[in-house]
């Protein structure tokens, strides 16, 4: 049971490192996110490139990484989302779409199928041993940062100026233009930080597989989005739980179902919750009326 | 002195046009009302104004300045607030948090006014003082409606936009309304008011400017307007002007 | 409204007959080629694959193109047309014909698409993009990793078909087999296109109120979009599978799904020949580019797609069909101008009702054509409408009234269907309507416009006639498809529609996009397409809305003349006093909810409830 939880609780610090990252773009700009796990594994050959390759401490590497993907974030709003001739979120998505397949399939050609190696500070292997599961560091600290992100980031949205326009930009963006908020300087602020995001996401995960490939973050961001979406798109703290629920889910399918032999279970786990949960949701309205409960307030 | 001043101002949405030359001048703290029925333009003269729809021709000008072609925010850094159509309090937020992002500008300028600012805005809608934990979403209509020009207030503005602040109103609530808004009078802001609601409207301005078509067709003072004016320029025919010219002998007796 | 607003193409349409020619070109070329040494069995092998990418390619611009449904996961019907076939055909399995193979392909991509699309009638957009990933995740890692069903790691082996006793195993046969697929879907796509499923499908992408109210059950077109594009995917997967011979799970992992939506973007979403034309190059330029350049750009093209897709997206989304129909389009605008102006009082015909419509029923002489009583309905705090009635006669004009947010596009709303009242029940002709849907409501005779205009503003005025038809032409999806049994419908309704096109003085207007007329035109157009059925009731919301008033002036007339000349019954929602005082019988006036006053339009104007109502009461 303990193992169980361990296993889950790990896959949700992954999980929730991305889906912050996705739920602060759409509390802004309502556009989703496909590109960070791609964006993610992109910022790993960068520090692998300077720490593998050319002996840097990892710091340095990270730190790299994680500028350069924020740049590449920023370069993105400035570059091909704000001149887009159909500024729907949905065009923009698919946008974000397009960008993972390029980096993608840049990757590829870069490195090959050949796993690279990114040096950590850590050791694998050593950390803390729960009922057998040894988790590392590296992974508390995945699942620590994600907590903190997802509670704290709420609150530093709400204390902050800058992040009170954030949400107000997101909930009624001509409104917050005419308080005197630069909407189009938040833009580029989200997605920065939702890619710089990515890269820390894909960092923190990076000792947990131990090796590189294209398109390895993908994999595990799709997890992401799922536990993003589970949440409800635009909570953080509600992505965080949406992780966690993701995650657990897939442990406890892994130790119960595995007699099946059906492999890519987690997939069938992530696309069953999903469709349960929006489907539910969906629903909720309805059977609310049908209680005849009491009605909500709306603006 | 003059605080705004349009000229044959003309604007749009994709190939259609909507002010076809609009002429506007808004003295200082003066209430100045654009009036008009459903289409007249009312609404984009606004955010014209505000700079949301792009100006296509003629120009602007803001305490002697050329806005026409700034941003949206340049123009609230400026000096100019907004109490938006259907008035568009940030509904997820508390009241408190409204305000300070009314602030916006006035805390990146000088973060040290804010408390005494927000204080004098609470205690001219002590309502608000009560409720600022509040979410604005779950408060009335009548407190929205006093929210939304207190997010405005907050941030001294030198002019405030306010837009059908009336629609969806009960006249209770209408009532209230006035009462905010004569507030914001009484204090000596310039303000460019947008009515549908003719009576409510006149209530309130000293200079009236009718809307017909995306002109401005008749600009006179409160005083000089009668009910044949207002059904003329306003195209509602002599029938309905007749409710509207009631309202007019009841504020002249005033 | 519906969620994907990439845009459609509708130009660079295959003008001429296809069938024949295009098949003739499919079975002779291939041979001919490789008689004369043009084509050798790689060469044949590259060109199949992009026989099956354009395929799969016409498989989701059904369903993103036409049909406006997202999804990302779309090659992974195109495995389970591969695996399918596999299972049918492969001699450890059911060693069933080939030709078996290739229907239960479709078959099976098209079920189960049928179930992806199940939860597409709640999700849209965005929700639905990740549903269909995790679709296509879940087929590629489980589901195709099943041994019974991929293979394992060997594969899943697909034997060659035969044509009598002769296997047609070579990679010639191959590009034979799948130029003749892809040339016979090509003809069911332009059937497609001008069949009223096609129609429907576009009028559901651009606004599903507006399909509704136009007759579309909205349901039922989103899953036959997802079903068709299903099937279609499913045989791009047999013949994948027929050329290669053996099929691998990884086949149709997440980058192959890429690449298709590579191939639909780039090509020009709803433009067929741009998708084909974009699958051939994608599929080619590669070795082209390894040939010329070296080895060392192999896989380069990836990025460069990716780069191209991005750019595409952002500047062109419309693809480069798109563009050449910009090109097109910039020169005619420069040659003509804009269009004259068609007359404003149009002339309408009196069509009677479409063979394919229930005449509406027969009643009693003083049954009200519409009755709604004590209707209410909440939004959230609001009370939008409250215990609201209102009766209509036959062969009259009722307006109504009210200063806004006073409840008529709601209470209209709720007379339609669009929404369901929280209370209340609408009789329409006698008939209990309170719990059809608008489309059963349309068919029983009650036509609507709408405040913003109820067209499908992207298709012309003369689509739009016909999309409005759409009850009055009942024929299936195989029809539509083969054309076999549509074609006196279809006569019947393009006859109707140049009748009233006719009618409307909107002849110049043809195929002009709706959305490039004036707002006064589009409601021309818009009340045009609602008298096309002959219907009963004429519902009109804001009809004068943004009119000069010369041109409210014309609308009056042809208001009068619904009721005179064509003996209609009309209910309109008005601003315009002299326009109502001028042509309606009955008045309304709502506020706050409410039915405040009705009776005969100048007293009731005059009354002094109405008159605080509508133009504010003095508050002291």
């Amino acid at each position: 049971m303990l193992q169980v939880l361990a296993i889950g609780l790990i896959s949700a610090g992954i999980y929730a490192l991305f889906a912050v990252g996705i739920v602060l773009v759409y509390r802004g700009t309502k556009v989703l996110t496909f590109a960070g796990g791609e964006v993610g594994t992109a910022a790993l050959y960068v520090a692998a490139f300077l720490v593998t390759d050319h002996g840097m401490p990892w710091v340095v590497g990270a730190l790299a990484a994680v500028l350069i993907a924020a740049a590449a974030g920023l370069a993105f709003e400035a570059g091909l989302v704000r001149w887009s001739r159909e500024a729907d979120p949905v065009v923009t998505s698919i946008l974000t779409v397009a960008l993972s397949a390029t980096i993608f399939a840049t990757e590829f050609n870069l490195h090959g199928n050949n796993p690279t190696t990114l040096e950590t500070p850590v050791r694998i292997g050593s950390g803390l041993d729960v009922d057998g599961v040894i988790v590392s560091p590296i992974q508390i600290a995945a699942i620590v940062v994600a907590a903190l992100l997802g509670f704290g980031l709420q609150s530093f949205l709400r204390r902050t100026d800058f992040g009170l326009a954030i949400l107000a930009a997101a909930d009624d963006a001509p409104a917050t233009l005419l308080v005197g908020v630069r909407v189009s300087r938040i833009r580029l602020v989200l997605w920065a930080s939702s890619f710089g995001l990515a890269a820390v996401a894909a960092l923190l995960v990076e000792p947990t597989v131990g090796f590189i490939t294209p398109g390895y973050a993908s994999t595990l961001y799709l997890g992401g989005l799922a536990a993003a979406v589970i949440g409800g798109l635009d909570s953080l703290p509600g992505a965080v739980v949406g992780a966690t629920v993701l995650g657990l889910a897939q442990a406890f399918a892994d130790k119960y179902f595995k007699g099946l032999g059906l492999s890519g279970l987690s997939y069938v786990v992530t696309l069953t919750l999903l469709l349960v949960v929006l489907l539910v949701r969906s629903y909720a309205p309805e059977i609310r009326k049908r209680l005849a409960a009491p009605v909500e307030v709306t603006a | 002195m003059t605080t705004l001043q349009l000229v044959e101002v003309t604007a749009g949405f994709g190939a259609v046009t909507v002010l076809h030359g609009i002429d506007l001048d808004v003295k200082d703290g003066e209430i100045a009302g654009v009036f008009g029925l459903n289409g007249a333009g009312k609404s984009v003269t606004m955010k014209t104004i505000a700079g949301i729809v792009p100006a296509r021709s003629g120009q602007i000008w803001f305490d002697g300045v050329d806005i026409t072609r700034l941003d949206a925010e340049s123009r609230v850094e400026m000096g100019m607030g907004h109490v938006p159509q259907g008035r568009q309090v940030f509904a997820n937020l508390t009241v408190e948090e409204n305000l300070r992002l009314g602030a916006y500008t006035l805390r990146r300028r000088d973060k040290s006014r804010y408390p005494a600012v927000l204080d004098s805005v609470y205690d001219r809608f002590p309502v608000l003082r009560e409720r600022r934990t509040q979410k604005a979403g779950t408060m009335s209509g009548g407190q929205q409606a006093s929210l939304a020009v207190a997010r405005a207030l907050v941030n001294e503005p030198r002019l405030i936009l306010v837009d059908e602040p009336s629609a969806g109103l009960s006249p209770k609530m209408q009532g209230d309304l006035r009462e905010v808004l004569q507030v914001v009078k009484d204090s000596g802001v310039t303000m460019v008011l947008v009515e549908q609601n003719v009576a409510f409207g006149l209530s309130l301005v000293d200079t009236a400017n009718l809307l017909q078509t995306g002109v401005v067709v008749h600009t006179a003072p409160v005083a000089e307007l009668d009910e044949d004016t207002l059904a003329t320029h306003l195209g509602i025919g002599r029938v309905l002007a007749g409710a509207t010219g009631s309202a007019l002998t009841a504020r002249k007796k005033r | 409204m519906t969620a994907v607003t990439l845009p459609l193409n509708k130009s660079l349409r295959l003008q001429v007959p296809l069938l024949l020619p295009g098949l003739v070109v499919a079975i002779f070329l291939p041979v001919l080629a490789q008689q004369t040494s043009l084509l050798n069995e790689p060469h044949a092998l590259t060109l199949t694959g992009g026989c099956v990418l354009a395929i799969a390619g016409l498989s989701l611009n059904v369903l993103l193109g036409y049909a406006g449904q997202i999804s990302l996961g779309q090659y992974a019907f195109v495995g389970v047309g591969a695996f399918t076939t596999g299972l049918v055909t492969g001699v450890t399995d059911l060693r069933l014909p080939w030709v078996v193979g290739l229907v239960a392909s479709a078959v099976a991509g098209g079920l189960i698409a049928l179930l992806v699309g199940l939860p597409a009638l709640l999700l849209r957009g965005l929700y639905l993009a990740v549903v269909t990933i995790s679709v296509a995740f879940a087929a590629s890692e489980s589901l195709f990793r099943v041994d019974r069903i991929g293979g394992g790691s060997a594969g899943k082996v697909v034997p060659p078909p035969y044509f009598g006793t002769h296997a047609l195993n070579t990679s010639v046969d191959a590009l034979t087999i799948g130029l003749v697929v892809l040339v016979l879907l090509l003809q069911m796509d332009v059937n497609l296109v001008r069949s009223r499923l096609g129609r429907a499908f576009r009028v559901l992408k651009e606004d599903e109120t507006v399909a509704s109210s136009f007759g579309v059950d909205v349901a039922r077109y989103k899953l036959t979009a997802f079903a068709l594009a299903g099937g279609i995917a499913g045989l791009a997967g047999c013949i994948d599978g027929t050329a290669f011979g053996t099929i691998q799970g990884q086949s149709f992992d997440y980058s192959h799904a890429l690449a298709l939506l590579v191939v639909v973007v780039i090509g020009g979403l709803g433009s067929r020949t741009g998708i084909v034309i974009a699958a051939f190059l994608t599929t080619v330029y590669p070795p082209v580019l390894v040939a010329v350049f070296g080895d060392g750009i192999r896989g380069w093209d990836q990025t460069i797609n990716g780069i191209v897709l991005m750019l595409t997206v952002a500047f062109q989304p419309r693809g480069f069909a798109g563009a050449f129909r910009d090109a097109a389009e910039h020169r005619r605008m420069r040659q003509g101008g804009e269009p004259p102006l068609p007359p404003t009082r149009p002339n309408l015909p009196d069509l009677g009702r479409p063979k394919g419509m229930p005449e509406p029923r027969r009643t009693k002489g003083d049954t009200a054509v519409l009755e709604a009583r004590d209707i209410s309905v909440r939004f959230g705090g609001l009370q939008a409408v409250d215990g609201a009635s209102l009766r209509v006669d036959r062969g009259t004009i009722s307006a109504l009234m009210g200063p806004n947010g006073a409840g008529k596009t709601t209470m209209f709303n709720a007379i339609s269907g669009a929404l369901s009242p929280d209370t209340g029940t609408v009789r329409f002709l006698g008939e209990d309507v309170s719990s059809l849907p608008p489309h059963a409501r349309a068919a029983r005779g009650m036509g609507r416009t709408f405040q913003l205009i109820g067209l499908a503003k992207d298709q012309s005025v003369y689509e739009n006639l016909l999309i409005a038809q759409h009850l009055a032409a009942p024929y299936g999806v195989l029809s539509a498809l083969t054309t076999v049994g549509s074609r006196r419908w279809e006569r019947e309704v393009r006859q109707r529609a140049d009748q009233t096109l006719e009618g409307l003085g909107f002849g110049r207007f043809r195929d002009t996009p709706v959305g490039r007329l004036s707002h006064g035109q589009q409601r021309i157009v818009e009340i045009g397409s609602c008298l096309v059925t002959s219907p009963e009731l004429v519902m009109l919301d804001e009809p004068s809305a943004g009119m000069s008033p010369a041109a409210a002036e014309d609308l009056a007339a042809t208001l009068i003349d619904i009721r005179d000349q064509l003996g209609r019954t009309v209910l309109l929602i008005e601003h315009n006093v002299p326009l109502v005082l001028g042509t309606a019988d009955e008045l309304y006036v709502m506020d706050a909810g409410q039915v405040i006053a009705n009776g005969e339009p100048l007293d009731v104007v005059q009354r002094p409830e109405v008159v605080r109502a509508y133009l504010g009461e003095v508050v002291a």
